[in-house]
């Protein structure tokens, strides 16, 4: 009965309302959470961390097929996002700093307008990814916008245009009409880089401009010239790249989008004050964790075929 | 009773110095476009990557130090946050030594 007794009266001992019973004080507590935290975001990290191995493999055999497949994504938004992102990780970054000053109204308004960047940036993705279906660059076969021009049979293979376009791109600039009944991945800027090069060695028979991988790769082995369809799943390779990235990210920003509606919501309630705001600092890191991706991800996939067009 | 607080917890670089990290990060997003225009090559091949990336890591260190309080966080924290790209450094580069020694492989097709 005895000890029964003291520990009694050690349920009256002072402590932090925020604190946790297993927890020896605040400090152990927040260090507790933020090293659970950071040990999810490691794992993050290696998780894009494979799909990043992929890019790199991928760049270092077929640089050709990467530059192509990169200049044609729409590097104005992906500018804007990445600006997009950033602005919304400085309102998350002041949502948190809000918080621990138990201004409530402020740490709302944050949380709103990092929703908003949030919002904002998924919606610029959407246009992107909608551009990618109208071009019938989706690399899933029947994901891509169908069109069934007239005189063309839905059961005939998919009209090969690359070769076509390739051939007009001599001639300058003509546009051919879309046509892909079955809604086909198709890649209608021909090989002209690849081409250029094969000119460029013929040239020069010193020079060596494609590797050997990508010798393999492009080219028809009894020929020797490029093989329009061994060229065009190369750069479906790049367009499955680019929506397995982007794609997963934009799931994280849809996941960052569920937590900050129940921050907003728990702040609404007055849960967070200068005591305990571990849940706001926690989500703050996944946050900024997705904005690192980006950081990432926007040079990578859009810019680093660029200068090669800016010509040197 | 008035448990003092610790100074760790709230310590960061308050309004102004959010304002500074916010606009090196947007310097550095001008900065890598701009960069990734010209042709770099003439520097060493590859110039253009190893820039884009040094901006991107520099980027990225501004958020992790500042937003996301690394700076002031216990060494276990650093620890587990270099920690991660050391892990990744071990992916790519034993990755990427079999895919370079190895010949044409499944991609030759």
């Amino acid at each position: 009965m005895a000890n029964h007794a003291t520990s009694y009266s050690d349920k009256f001992v002072y402590h932090e309302p925020g604190l946790q019973h297993q927890f020896e004080d605040m400090k152990q507590q927040e260090e507790s959470v933020s090293i659970g935290m950071w040990m999810f975001l490691v794992q993050e990290i290696m998780f894009f961390g494979g799909l990043f191995t992929v890019y790199l493999v991928f760049r270092f055999r077929f640089p050709m097929a990467f530059s192509m497949g990169s200049n044609h994504l729409n590097v104005i938004m992906g500018f804007t996002n990445t600006l997009v992102l950033i602005v919304s990780s400085l309102t998350m970054a002041l949502t948190v700093y809000f918080a621990q000053r138990n201004k409530r109204n402020w740490q709302i308004g944050m949380i709103v307008l990092t929703m908003l960047f949030g919002l904002t940036f998924l919606y610029i993705k959407y246009l992107e990814y909608h551009e990618k279906y109208v071009d019938g660059l989706v690399p899933v076969a029947g994901w891509n916008r169908k069109v069934k021009l007239p005189g063309t049979e839905l059961s005939a293979p998919l009209p090969f245009e690359t070769g076509a376009v390739a051939a007009s791109e001599q001639g300058g600039e003509e546009e051919k009409p879309y046509n892909n009944p079955r809604g086909e991945f198709q890649w209608r800027e021909g090989s002209k880089l690849v081409s250029d090069a094969l000119a460029e060695e013929k040239a020069n028979p010193n020079k060596k401009v494609l590797t050997e991988y990508e010798r393999a790769g492009y080219l028809d082995p009894t020929t020797g010239l490029v093989d329009e369809y061994r060229f065009q799943e190369k750069i479906r390779s790049f367009f499955w790249i680019y929506f397995a990235l982007t794609g997963l990210h934009a799931l994280h920003m849809i996941i960052g989008l569920g937590l900050m509606t129940w921050l907003l919501w728990q702040a609404f309630k007055g849960t967070f004050n200068s005591e305990y705001y571990s849940p706001v600092e926690m989500s703050g890191l996944y946050w900024h964790f997705v904005d690192i991706v980006w950081i990432f991800l926007f040079p990578l996939l859009y810019l680093l075929g660029r200068h090669l067009l800016a010509g040197g | 009773m008035a448990e003092p607080h610790i100074e760790s917890q709230h310590m960061h670089i308050g309004i102004p110095g959010y304002l500074v990290v916010f606009g090196i990060l947007v310097v550095g997003t001008i900065l890598t476009f701009v960069v990734a225009l010209q042709d770099l090559d003439w520097i060493f091949p590859g110039a253009n990557t190893f820039v884009a990336l040094a901006i991107a890591f520099t980027k990225m260190s501004c958020v992790m130090l500042f937003f996301m309080h690394v700076r002031w966080s216990p060494k276990l924290i650093w620890l587990a946050a270099i920690c991660s790209f050391f892990w990744l450094s071990i992916m790519f580069s034993f990755t990427m030594q079999d895919y370079l020694t190895r010949g044409l492989g499944v991609f030759s097709t």
